[in-house]
């Protein structure tokens, strides 16, 4: 497939999107990294360090791996007290009671948000992320300022998402690193009482759970 | 005062508590070889071969330049072959007959 098939590109960018750049023909020669990226993959297969269908594999499980997953996991949460102590307890084994492998060695803090602390996470070292249970990071968080500014201005940086947390309310910032991931359990939304575990998983979403912005509403989760 | 002292208080991805512009929400689908790039990281990762902290410090050690010229995947693939390299997994020669090789593959199926 060519490279612009992809069906969510700039979503974000709204009206601006009148396809910014050349469709790539797929006549195109790939590009230098491209073809680095390949040639290292050979070599290493070549010499038997990684097997030949291991890539292949790990893709698989990168596309298994989205937000819907997090957004389960804080649905349980909400709705089986048990579940939710297991899950600030210890973030991985009880996303791996229901069914959500790690494919890697990190650990994973849940980090609740309450009417006195609302969480945010970030990695200003490079772009860690509870990927078995979000996917792949969006490109704000692994750019510069989200990074620089999350850790000293967390308040500014929640504005420009739409958050305004109240002064009352103590921010905390958690910084990510290579074996240590955080999920953020966001407060669940006021006039749900009577929502399925379904419903309520569809008003979690990724921002929230990286800590930018509230769960949904219901009123929002009606028009999304 | 020279302010070269900075450069030796951080390194270029410690960047946290940093002046930095406004956040744009931006997000792209991978290409195709960025994901092949990421699920080469984790495999590299399973088998020890080159850890995330190692991925981490080698695209420190770049050099402030390169990490601000390469984007994300060429800066982590770059980083892949110098760490190979170190290791004494594959030499530079052998990545750039490779290279060549894939190429000419490539060439003769198009």
């Amino acid at each position: 497939m060519t490279a612009h098939e992809d069906h969510d590109h700039d979503h974000d960018h709204g009206t601006e999107h009148e396809h910014p750049h050349a469709p790539i023909e797929t006549t195109e020669m790939p590009g230098y990294y491209d073809i680095m990226e390949q040639a290292f993959q050979e070599l290493m297969i070549e010499k038997g360090l990684i097997g030949a269908d291991e890539i292949r594999h790990q893709i698989e499980v990168l596309d298994s791996r989205n937000p819907a997953l997090g957004a389960k996991v804080v649905a349980r949460a909400w709705t089986d007290p048990d579940f939710k102590t297991r899950l600030l307890e210890n973030g991985r084994t009880a996303c791996e009671e229901l069914g959500i492998t790690f494919y890697d060695l990190t650990e994973l803090i849940v980090l609740e948000n309450t009417p006195r602390v609302h969480n945010l996470i970030v990695c200003t070292l490079c772009s860690c992320y509870p990927r078995p249970v979000l996917g792949l990071p969006p490109d704000w968080y692994k750019a510069k300022p989200y990074r620089a500014r999350a850790v000293h201005e967390p308040r500014k940086v929640l504005a420009e998402f739409g958050t305004i947390i109240p002064d009352d309310v103590e921010v905390r910032v958690s910084d990510s690193t290579a074996i240590q991931r955080y999920l953020v359990l966001p407060m669940r939304p006021s006039g749900t009482e009577e929502y399925s575990e379904e419903q309520l998983a569809a008003l979690v979403t990724r921002d929230a759970m990286i800590g930018v912005i509230p769960a949904r509403t219901p009123t929002e989760g009606m028009a999304a | 005062m020279t302010g070269s002292e900075q450069l030796l208080q951080r390194l270029p991805n410690d960047i946290g508590g940093l002046e930095a512009p406004k956040i744009e929400q931006t997000d792209h689908q991978l290409l195709p070889w960025e994901k092949r790039c990421h699920a080469l990281a984790d495999v590299l990762d399973f088998h020890k071969i080159i850890n995330t902290e190692e991925k981490r410090r080698g695209v420190e050690a770049l050099g402030s330049e390169m990490v601000g010229k390469l984007t994300y995947y060429e800066r982590w693939i770059a980083t892949f072959a110098n760490i190979a390299f170190q290791k004494q997994l594959i030499t530079p020669h052998e990545l750039a007959a490779k290279m060549a090789e894939v190429e000419d593959r490539w060439r003769a199926h198009s």
